[in-house]
Order: structure tokens, then C-alpha cells, then sequence
């Protein structure tokens, strides 16, 4: 019995849906975020494994499109979790209780620790003018794309035995990614935030104190760019002040200090 | 010091079009600074501009996320008319990125406009849904995201073609200090982006490798962070595998302790 209901959907079918999995965020909205997206990619495969009922896709659709949040790349791996138990029609609940969990790893593997990494590479390039610079972001993020089709087989294969997978798995996932993230964040704060001081002190008629080179750096390297980014930080997090709020604020410090000649 | 032409114009809505789809559908992430730009400087034939204003708009942009459902400012805006200002003006990019942040809100609100519009359509997709209506159910989908891209190419169009006067205008009659003040700005923008990644990932465990990172990118000279990021992934890699050996021994001792916190780390 088990065997006969466990494989509706062949390799072309799930190839198929990893590419749908891209409709995820069509109809993305405030209200059950992407829930329609999500059962519009399903929606070819629900009528395969419901062989057309259209009572059954119809109940299918309904109980698909309850509230759902999660990252669009890994979705596929909650899409073909949820195929493969349909067929045996025991989901109820399920895509609740993992697209948090699946969201948590993905927005640390994809924003926080992919996108900082090739950001920071792919820039260095382009800013000397190099066209190698979007060329390896563009090919890096195809990759990204094409995976889905690994993760969408993987959730169809696995099926119950992947819930587990992902509960255990999940936490040490997202500690790794962000220990690599934060490092390169770093990294990143060294080499790409500019804050040089154009006062100079004259101590003599020919000898004058750069107030940057000869003391700043004395104390350490880019240590008003590390002292900015941790001021944001303190802002965004312990004050919950609004990003767009402080962009402006840096805006009008910057042209501030700029009149004076500070910067 | 440059005009945009109406073929250019129409051909940067229609690029706006894609990566907008892109950006709404979060896929193949053309829609990043770094590859809009580029494609802005091709459409303009000035490749080089778009390549510079890329690496500084795509990094500005690093820590402002569409994550959760949360909307940042716009990238593919900020994108476009760094290059189209810097391109038309003859200013420099460093300069530019901070006079198309305007723009860059402005489609921010629009597309957050859209979050809450339609949140509407979600009567019908329930009604479609009740009378099992697949094709009914995909045209919805594709009707919202068809909104969303053709309003992509006509914001892009008024901007870049139609507004060029006004804006060189604008630019021009900027004094020396304000320019350089918005050159400082590109470069200290980026920290609020960092501080926002920061502001989801860091924990005091993770303070550790901030230091390291900055460090070994504040005194090791090279081009590009692929050392920092090799050092981080060796520290990645360590931390997994003592999880991993720990978590065993844990679930030797009680093998089921219930809920795990998965708001560790992010």
C-alpha cells in the first residue's frame, strides 16, 4: 500500500516544481504573507496526486493557504515534504511548524553569510572596473537557483523522516552560518566603510600632525569605521531606531562635517 | 555630461521590469545593485560607471535585507539612478548613491503599499480555492506580480527620462561642501548596513569573530576578503563539529528534552 501512493510525482514532476517554487512570493501580502504563491506552485501536482478531483484539490487548496512565511530558496524542500505526505494525506499543520525553522536557516546561509561573502568579492572587482565583479555574483546565484531542484527532491524523498532531519539540524546550521557571517561582516567593515579626518595640526612653520594618519591609525586601523558601524548597531537594536532614520542622520552629519572640514 | 535618450529610457523600464520581477519574487537576485548597475551602464554604453557604482551601491546595500517580510529601500531604484545620475551629471558615483536614495524610498513605500493592497486579493484566492479554480487561482498570482513589474518600468521611465532636466539641474547648482558631503556619506553609508546585519547575528558568542575578521582585514592587505572568509569558515567548520559531538552526548543523556530555541544565532 505504502509503496503503490509513495512515488505520484517522477524526477521530471519535481524538477518541474523546483522551478515553480520560484511563484513562492507572486501575491506576497500582509495578510497570510505567502500563502498564495505557495499554493499556486503546487497547484499542477495537486491535481496529479488527487487525480483531478476537483473536491480533493479543492480542499487541498484551502488547506494550503494558511498563513506561510519562509525563505524563498529552500522553499522547494518544504514543497516536496509537504507533496510526499499529501499523497498519504497526513499534513495537516505541518508547513506551520516548519517554515520557521527552514526560514531561520536559509536567511542565515542566503542573506547573512552567502550574499556579505560574494557582495564583498563580487564589489571588489566591479569597483576597479572589472566586469568579473557581476559576472561571478551572477554565476553564483544561479547555482543558488539551480539547487532548489536538490532541495525540492530531498524534501519528496525524505518525507516524514526529513522533519526530524531538520529539527536537529537546524540550530547547528544556523550557528556555522552566522560564525562565518560575522567574520566576514568584519572583514567587511574594515575594508568598506570610509571615514578619514582631514584635520591637520601644525606644530611648526613645515611640520604639521595629520590628526588621521599620525594619531588615529597610531591607535588602530579603522577604528572610527568599526566605531560608526557598532554606534548603528546600538541604535538598531537597543533603541529600535528605523534604518531610514539613521541614513538620513548619517546623511546630514556627513554634509555637515563635510562644511566644516572635519571630513 | 549626458542625455538620456527615449530608446535608453525605454530600454531601462524594461530592464526594470525583469530584475523587479526578480526582486519581488526573490530569485535569481539580479535584481542586487551590483548587477542592476551593471546593466544600467551597458543600456547607457557607459559599462564602466555602472561597474564602479555597482561595487558601492551593492555594498551600501549589503545589510538591508528583505527578510521576514520586512521591505529595505529599494535596491533596483538606488541601483538605476546611481548610475543614470552619476552618468548624466558627471558627478561622482560616491556622490550619486546618496542623491538616488530618494528614489530608492520611494518604491520602497510603493511596494510596501502593495504588502497591504494585496492583502485584498486574498477573498478571491479563498473563493478560488473553494470551487477548486486552478486557472483562476494562478492568473491571480499573476496579475499581482504583473502589477508589481510594469509599476517597476513606469516609475523607472519618469525617473530616468523624464526628471534628467530637473536632476542635472539640481546637481549642478550643488556647492562644492554638499557634494563632498554626499561622497563622505556613500562611504560611511555601508556601516548602517553592516550595523543591520549586525543587529540580527550578532550575540555576544559571535564577538569573538567580529574582532577576528576586522583585524585580519584591518592588517592583512589584500583585494578582495576571500582570506577573511576562509579564516571564518575554519571557524565555522570547528564550531558545527563540536555542536555536532555535543549535541550527541546530550541526547545521550535524555533523549528528548522537548522544543529546541531555533532563535539561536539568527
Amino acid at each position: 500500500m505504502k509503496t503503490e501512493s509513495n512515488n505520484k510525482l517522477t524526477k521530471k514532476d519535481l524538477r518541474k516544481l523546483a522551478f515553480r517554487s520560484v511563484l513562492l512570493q507572486a501575491s506576497f501580502n500582509y495578510e497570510r504573507m505567502q500563502a498564495a504563491g505557495w499554493t499556486c506552485a503546487l497547484l499542477p501536482f495537486l491535481k496529479k496526486i488527487h487525480n483531478n478531483d476537483k473536491e480533493k484539490v479543492s480542499q487541498s487548496m484551502k488547506d494550503n493557504l494558511e498563513f506561510i512565511n519562509t525563505n524563498p530558496t529552500l522553499v522547494g524542500f518544504l514543497m516536496g515534504l509537504v507533496l510526499s505526505l499529501e499523497e498519504k494525506s497526513l499534513i495537516k499543520g505541518l508547513k506551520v511548524a516548519l517554515f520557521g525553522p527552514l526560514a531561520g536557516i536559509g536567511d542565515a546561509l542566503l542573506w547573512f553569510t552567502l550574499l556579505p561573502i560574494v557582495a564583498g568579492i563580487s564589489a571588489s572587482f566591479a569597483s576597479q572596473g572589472s566586469i568579473v565583479g557581476p559576472i561571478l555574483f551572477f554565476g553564483v546565484y544561479v547555482c543558488v537557483f539551480l539547487s532548489r531542484i536538490i532541495w525540492t527532491s530531498a524534501g519528496y524523498k525524505l518525507g516524514v523522516k526529513a522533519i526530524d532531519i531538520l529539527k536537529e539540524n537546524s540550530k547547528s546550521i544556523s550557528k556555522a552560518a552566522t560564525t562565518l557571517g560575522v567574520t566576514v561582516i568584519g572583514g567587511l567593515i574594515a575594508s568598506y566603510v570610509h571615514i578619514t579626518l582631514l584635520p591637520s595640526i601644525s606644530i611648526s612653520a613645515d611640520h604639521a600632525i595629520s590628526l588621521q594618519t599620525d594619531f588615529v591609525d597610531k591607535i588602530l586601523p579603522n577604528i572610527l569605521p568599526m566605531g560608526y558601524t557598532l554606534l548603528m548597531f546600538y541604535f538598531l537594536k537597543k533603541k529600535n531606531v528605523n534604518p531610514t532614520i539613521l541614513i538620513l542622520v548619517t546623511f546630514a552629519l556627513a554634509i555637515l562635517l563635510s562644511l566644516l572640514g572635519v571630513l | 555630461m549626458h542625455s538620456i535618450t527615449l530608446l535608453q529610457g525605454i530600454l531601462l523600464a524594461i530592464m526594470a521590469m525583469i530584475v523587479g520581477f526578480d526582486f519581488w519574487l526573490e530569485g535569481l537576485y539580479i535584481f542586487r545593485p551590483i548587477i542592476v548597475c551593471t546593466l544600467t551602464g551597458a543600456i547607457l554604453g557607459d559599462i564602466t560607471t555602472g561597474l564602479i557604482a555597482g561595487g558601492l551601491t551593492e555594498l551600501a546595500f549589503a545589510g538591508l535585507t528583505p527578510v521576514g517580510g520586512t521591505q529595505p529601500p529599494n535596491p533596483i531604484l538606488a541601483g538605476i539612478m546611481t548610475t543614470v545620475i552619476a552618468y548624466t551629471t558627471g558627478a561622482d558615483v560616491k556622490a550619486t548613491i546618496g542623491l538616488a536614495l530618494p528614489f530608492s524610498f520611494l518604491m520602497q513605500y510603493v511596494i510596501l503599499f502593495y504588502y497591504s493592497a494585496f492583502s485584498v486579493f486574498m477573498n478571491k484566492a479563498d473563493k478560488y480555492a473553494e470551487e477548486g479554480d486552478t486557472a483562476a487561482f494562478t492568473r491571480l498570482n499573476i496579475t499581482t506580480t504583473l502589477i508589481v513589474g510594469i509599476t517597476y518600468g513606469v516609475i523607472v521611465f519618469l525617473c530616468t527620462y523624464v526628471a534628467q532636466e530637473p536632476m542635472r539641474t539640481l546637481v549642478e547648482s550643488m556647492p562644492e561642501w554638499l557634494k563632498h558631503g554626499f561622497e563622505i556619506a556613500g562611504g560611511i553609508l555601508p556601516a548602517v548596513g553592516f550595523g543591520l546585519l549586525l543587529r540580527v547575528m550578532l550575540k555576544i558568542e559571535y564577538v569573538p569573530f567580529l574582532i577576528i575578521g576586522f583585524l585580519v582585514a584591518s592588517f592583512v592587505q589584500f583585494t578582495n576578503l576571500l582570506p577573511v572568509a576562509l579564516i571564518g569558515a575554519a571557524f565555522a567548520l570547528y564550531g558545527y563539529v563540536n555542536d555536532k559531538n555535543k549535541a550527541q552526548v546530550v541526547n545521550v543523556v535524555n533523549s528528548n528534552q522537548g522544543r529546541e530555541d531555533y532563535e539561536d544565532g539568527i
